[in-house]
């Protein structure tokens, strides 16, 4: 409530930037999933265009949407966020009731602007209840191998770890994968991803291991399950996830350990790809180069970015990899566990 | 009463005559103690006995509103499974009950619903109400499946989109007690009356089905095998044999079958003096070779040790089961995990066949766990007791045999790929009675 109040005081004569209201919203909540920014941004874009019509409000939306997705490196997760906004507008809107085309289109569109905090809420309440669902995975006395950043991950494995002297109680060990390519980038603490929750699990006394990624086949022989988090969940069942997670998937499928994902259901985003080169993001993790390539690389090149249509680069840090369902022995959400089929059937049901 | 119970050989036809006239508790208690001892041990005869005593408990119970029954319910399922936490049918039978319990409340409340919807516009009757207003009439028509696939379709709108929904709906949906009470309370008691007899009709629906589930799972049969097939079987299963034996009437085939040494290769000698029968599952291997044979089918008797050298002959390996579980993995009788295991080797297609009632929307946490394990003089009998000193021996009576290796599930609702058998279990279960 407070950010839309707010907005709306500065909105004055400059045009509203969904891009930047976007990374603003991530910014200031390190909690705050891909998706659910989307749908804050999409928000507040309503807020500040005041449109009165239905297909008018569509539009703008389709609009802003196409616009965002150009805008970010990595658009798998909003997208989510943007088609459940959008779907659930037209399907509120068809369906009969107060809110229905019988109803006054302005009851639906303030219910979404004043709710805004509400949502978010809600998609923070959703990892309350993925734990829920997922703390019978961790048995006392077994081995966790998992891997990036992930918020969900990190609260279902501290949840867990809280439980100690309850009728939960569970000691467990945790094998972090720590990623290689961010070291010295990630900001000025130059720390890889994960570290946070290393130290957290640490202070709750759970015995940490961090690992590289090259020695996941090495480790894994000690790991009784690995347990990793999503960027986005696509139509077969696979994962977006961070980049390793796919080799993780392979070797676990060849020592034969579970792979367990844990994903917000929000995070079910409607894609279907066909392996890793076929995601909707550039990313030049495999590139090609002679000598003549680097010579002419660092020379500083100032003409090439006078094209804005060029879809955006996502850095390596952020790089993404894609692990097929096969993989995949059930996703925790906060829908219950799953298999890996059971997400097509979510995702048509709020598209169909 | 002990005496009326204890002077029948325990097990489910006595326990089910002394239903009758025993008193409630004496009954759960005699229930308890049979699963206990194994005295009722086969998934069906466990689920009539769970069935016909929560139709006792809720026919004895005098409140009528749905939060006390299902009280009731939970409490007296929470030891049924305590007293047998492997067989997880108690479990799913209690779980449908509750599941029933709740639509009945749901129903009644949605009439209520419908009915002030005309005088007020009421502010909390945003989801439920237009859910549908059709739905408490012909309700009675539908029958169970029906029942499921329409519970199925509600969620679509408190599934991914219960994070933008109205914020009224966050407040009743979470359908606990606590918000069912007091509408179930307000309007006088002819209403909520009701939803007592409806749970008994509901749980006698059950025990139909639970009588039935051979039988409409046997019209499969002729879809599935083919004539001069040769199929593996393993273990006596009722639902085995009135499968091959509904094929055996049209078609000629061979049933090779594996005798499943410790525990139920006894059934396989009495083929030799041939006399045991029982009020449980599994037939003596007589009478579920007997009439294959009489049919013109060739029956082929084979030690388990065999099945890997015979599997690359073999058509179609069909399986009974103890119990199946929510991620489509399965609880069956010790040698099952070796067959499934072979006949993937060998490209051999396994169907499982198997009544709704026996899958359990449990996860398998803990594969171990769920394994029982048996009586070890059936492997080394005790009169070697100098043997049996110096070494270790078990009889694990149960095998968990994981999703991959099962190519199709047959139930009574038809054939299913194991991946699917998730949505089975949503369509049977409330995710509220999941873990009670």
């Amino acid at each position: 409530m407070a950010s839309t109040t707010e907005g709306t005081a500065t909105a004055g004569a400059q045009p509203f930037d969904i891009v930047a209201t976007y990374n603003e919203l991530l910014r200031s909540d390190p909690d705050l999933t891909m998706p659910i920014a989307a749908i804050e941004a999409l928000v507040l874009l309503l807020t500040h265009e005041p449109s009165s019509t239905i297909s008018e409000t569509l539009d703008l939306l389709a609009k802003s949407t196409e616009h965002l997705k150009k805008a970010i490196a990595n658009p798998i997760g909003l997208s989510a966020g943007t088609d459940l906004f959008q779907r659930y507008l037209i399907t509120t809107l068809q369906r009969p009731g107060q809110l229905g085309p019988a109803g006054d289109f302005k009851a639906i569109r303030t219910h979404l602007l004043s709710n805004g905090r509400l949502f978010i809420r809600r998609a923070k309440e959703s990892r309350e209840k993925i734990t829920a669902f997922g703390r019978g995975f961790i048995r006392d006395g077994c081995t966790v191998l998992t891997n990036g950043g992930s918020r969900a991950v990190a609260s279902l494995l501290q949840k867990v770890a809280d439980e100690e002297g309850g009728s939960f109680a569970v000691r467990f060990n945790v094998i972090y994968v720590l990623s290689s390519i961010s070291k010295d980038i990630e900001g000025p603490s130059g720390e890889p991803e994960g570290m946070e929750t290393v130290r957290a699990l640490r202070a709750k006394g759970v015995p940490v291991a961090t690992i590289p990624e090259s020695a996941v086949a090495y480790a894994l022989g000690k790991a009784d399950m690995v347990i990793v988090g999503a960027e986005g969940v696509v139509e077969n069942g696979g994962i977006v996830s961070r980049m390793g997670t796919y080799q993780i998937g392979l070797l676990a499928k060849a020592i034969g350990k579970p792979f367990y994902t844990v994903a917000e259901s929000h995070k079910f985003v409607r894609l279907y790809p066909l392996g890793q080169y076929d995601l909707p993001i550039v990313q030049q993790v495999v590139d090609f180069k002679t000598e003549e390539d680097i010579a002419q690389q660092s020379k500083p090149q100032a003409p090439v970015d006078s094209n804005a249509d060029r879809p955006v680069e996502l850095p390596l840090e952020d790089s993404v990899d894609f692990t097929p369902p096969h993989l995949i022995s059930a996703l925790i959400t906060d829908s219950g566990v799953l298999t890996p089929s059971a997400v097509s059937e979510e995702l048509i049901k709020i598209w169909f | 009463m002990p005496s009326t119970a204890t002077a029948l050989t325990p097990g489910l036809s006595s326990f089910l005559k002394s239903l009758k006239t025993n008193p409630i508790d004496t009954s759960i208690e005699n229930l308890v103690s049979l699963l206990k001892r194994r005295q009722i041990r086969h998934s069906r005869s466990c689920a009539t006995a769970t069935a016909y005593l929560l139709l006792r408990v809720i026919s004895a119970c005098r409140t009528s509103e749905s939060v006390k029954l299902i009280e009731r319910v939970q409490s007296v399922g929470r030891r049924l499974m305590a007293a047998q936490p492997r067989e997880m049918v108690v479990g799913n039978i209690v779980r449908r009950v509750l599941g029933l319990i709740r639509d009945e409340a749901e129903d009644d409340r949605d009439a209520e619903f419908a009915l002030s919807e005309a005088g007020s516009e009421s502010q909390c009757q945003t989801p439920r109400a237009y859910d549908d207003p059709s739905l408490p009439l012909d309700r009675d028509m539908l029958g169970l499946r029906a029942e499921g696939s329409e519970r199925s379709s509600r969620p679509p709108l408190t599934s991914m989109f219960s994070l933008l929904s109205h914020p009224e709906p966050e407040n009743s949906l979470p359908s606990t007690p606590g918000t069912q009470s007091p509408i179930g309370r307000v309007p006088g008691h002819g209403l909520s009356k009701d939803v007592r007899a409806e749970v008994l009709e509901g749980i006698n629906e059950i025990i139909d089905e639970l009588g039935q589930v051979d039988d409409q799972i046997s019209a499969y049969a002729l879809e599935h095998i083919h004539s001069n097939e040769i199929i593996l079987t393993h273990t006596s299963s009722t639902t085995v044999q009135k499968f091959l034996l509904k094929a055996a009437a049209k078609r000629k085939f061979t049933v090779i079958h594996a005798e499943s040494f410790p525990n139920n290769h006894d059934s396989t000698h009495a083929t030799v003096s041939g006399n045991s029968t029982g009020d449980d599952e599994n037939l003596s291997f007589e009478s579920f070779q007997k009439p294959l044979v009489a049919l013109g089918i060739t029956v082929i008797l084979i030690p388990d040790s065999a099945v890997f050298a015979l599997m690359s002959r073999v058509n179609k390996v069909i399986l009974g089961t103890h119990s199946v579980l929510a991620n489509g993995g399965l609880v069956a009788a010790a040698g099952t995990r070796v067959i499934a295991r072979a006949a993937k080797v060998h490209q051999t297609p396994v169907v499982v066949v198997s009544g709704v009632y026996k899958l359990s929307p449990v996860y398998p946490f803990d594969f171990d766990s769920l394994i029982e394990y048996g009586d070890a003089s059936k492997v080394l009998p005790f009169e070697d007791a100098d043997l049996v000193e110096k070494i270790d021996v078990h009889n694990p009576i149960y095998d968990y045999v994981p999703a991959e290796l099962v190519d199709l599930y047959i139930t009574n609702l038809g054939g299913h790929a194991p991946s699917y058998l998730y949505r089975i279990v949503s369509d049977h279960y409330r995710k509220e009675d999941i873990s009670f």
